[in-house]
């Protein structure tokens, strides 16, 4: 058993695919709650979920305002929401202003995430088109958590993964299998 | 890094200068607004507050920047389709409807409304009423003229809602945007029609300690993502004012992720998208 206890993953759309695989290889009854704070078009609010549940073993849920953060959940921020982790590992929702030109903005996931799980958050930022995850990645890094960035020759966009290496020391470099491979360790 | 202890000395200092109460205000979004506050005012934690004490116009500006929530026009179209085949059919035979956008923040979900009620022909027997506890959003929802291209998205829900029919792709409405707003591409805005602007009643109002402040029950409340900005205290206490204040048979309308939890929900019947008042 780990000393993680939460993961917590960002990437833009096109990010899709790693993503998918990622959830796909998880097992049924995996032992921290994941996550995933992803771009994504504005004004498709369907879709996203029941694709990702298609190849996931985890429920995939998007989460209500105050919802306690289980264990053996895949936890998607809803489309036009800002996602925030509050203290006592419950989410909160925010309309406010679109971040870095998104919402949910990933730095505003992580940042809230680092500030309540400390050094008990691995913090992973996919592929991307913009440098949203950056700062998040970094405050990750700071509040003692472990930081991993898709490996950049491997990312389609790889802007994100870039800022956030440019930001912080990160912790791993990881190619997408070997990123499944941490995951699937910490179990 | 702004600390607990600092968003309550803040919270303090408002109160003691005001009958602002943000003590039941959610953790997490307060805190970052308390954050920008002081770098968009380039001060620390201890010049916010001595000005708070000291000043009532900036007081008054404070509570505006940390109340501003963004919505759009047919934000979240699911919603809109269900109250256009499912809710408002139900309320059409009613002489009058009576209609709290609580919150209205900008307006834009005001301007919605008064559109579909007016596709539906229901439009004259609506008595809507918007409030809000920020008096210049209730001005810029009162104005109705937002930007343009920023808002392209707007005109997207628009055809979701108004000129498509989910439930037969068959039938389509030939509704012209120019029935409801004025665009202007030089000007870069959308301004909604005056008959629009003069039907709903606004009024500034605190959902922490005013309650029903007008003369009316109501049909069909909407309250859409503002108590995710309050804590599980302060959303019964919401819930409960919106449940006193709905007819039997009412609706209460929330943020497509906010829900009612607790003791709260038993007044409620919950149906995908909505929630509707119990008998008693």
């Amino acid at each position: 058993m780990s000393n993680y206890k939460a993961i917590m993953i960002g990437g833009s759309a096109g990010s899709f695919q790693v993503v998918t695989k990622i959830v796909a290889s998880l097992p049924k009854d995996y032992p921290l709650p994941v996550m995933l704070c992803l771009h994504r078009l504005k004004h498709v609010r369907s879709g996203f979920v029941e694709a990702l549940s298609i190849k996931s073993q985890m429920p995939i849920i998007e989460p209500d305002d105050k919802d306690p953060i289980k264990s053996g959940r895949i936890y998607l921020a809803p489309a036009n929401y800002h996602m925030y982790v509050e203290l006592g590992n419950k989410f909160a929702l925010s309309t406010e202003d679109v971040v870095n030109h998104s919402r949910p903005a990933i730095d505003l996931s992580f940042f809230t995430a680092a500030y309540n799980y400390k050094n008990k958050l691995v913090g992973i930022i996919l592929s991307g088109a913009n440098k949203d995850g950056a700062l998040g990645l970094k405050s990750v890094k700071d509040a003692g958590g472990l930081t991993i960035v898709q490996d950049p020759n491997e990312c389609q966009v790889p802007t994100m993964t870039l800022a956030s290496m440019n930001a912080t020391n990160v912790d791993h470099v990881f190619s997408t299998q070997k990123i499944i491979n941490f995951l699937l360790n910490l179990a | 890094m702004v600390t607990n202890e600092d968003v309550q000395r803040f919270i303090n200092s408002i109160q003691a200068a005001s009958t602002y109460d943000f003590t039941d205000y959610s953790e997490r979004s307060f805190k970052r607004r308390v954050e920008k506050l002081l770098v968009d005012n380039g001060i620390d934690l201890n010049q916010l507050t001595y000005k708070l004490s000291k000043d009532k116009v900036f007081l008054e500006k404070v509570v505006r920047d940390i109340t501003v929530n963004t919505t759009e026009l047919f934000r979240d179209p699911e919603m809109w389709i269900t109250l256009r085949y499912q809710i408002l059919p139900k309320l059409k035979k009613n002489k009058s409807i009576f209609i709290w956008h609580a919150g209205c923040s900008s307006g834009q979900e005001i301007y919605s409304m008064l559109i579909l009620l007016n596709e539906m022909g229901m439009l004259d027997q609506a008595k809507v009423f918007a409030t809000d506890i920020n008096s210049e959003m209730l001005e810029k929802s009162k104005a109705g003229v937002y930007k343009y291209r920023f808002n392209l998205g707007y005109l997207d829900n628009f055809d979701k809602v108004i000129r498509e029919n989910p439930y037969n792709f068959e039938e389509k409405f030939d509704v012209p945007y120019e029935k409801y707003f004025d665009i202007d591409k030089v000007k870069d805005t959308i301004t909604m029609k005056q008959f629009l602007r003069e039907k709903a009643v606004f009024r500034k109002h605190d959902l922490v300690k005013d309650g029903n402040i007008f003369y009316s029950k109501f049909d069909l409340i909407l309250c859409r993502n503002v108590i995710i900005y309050f804590n599980n205290n302060l959303q019964n206490r919401v819930i409960d004012l919106f449940g006193n204040s709905l007819y039997r048979d009412g609706f209460l309308i929330l943020g497509a992720h906010e829900s009612i939890l607790g003791q709260a929900s038993n007044s409620f019947d919950r149906t995908k998208g909505f929630y509707k008042k119990k008998q008693f």
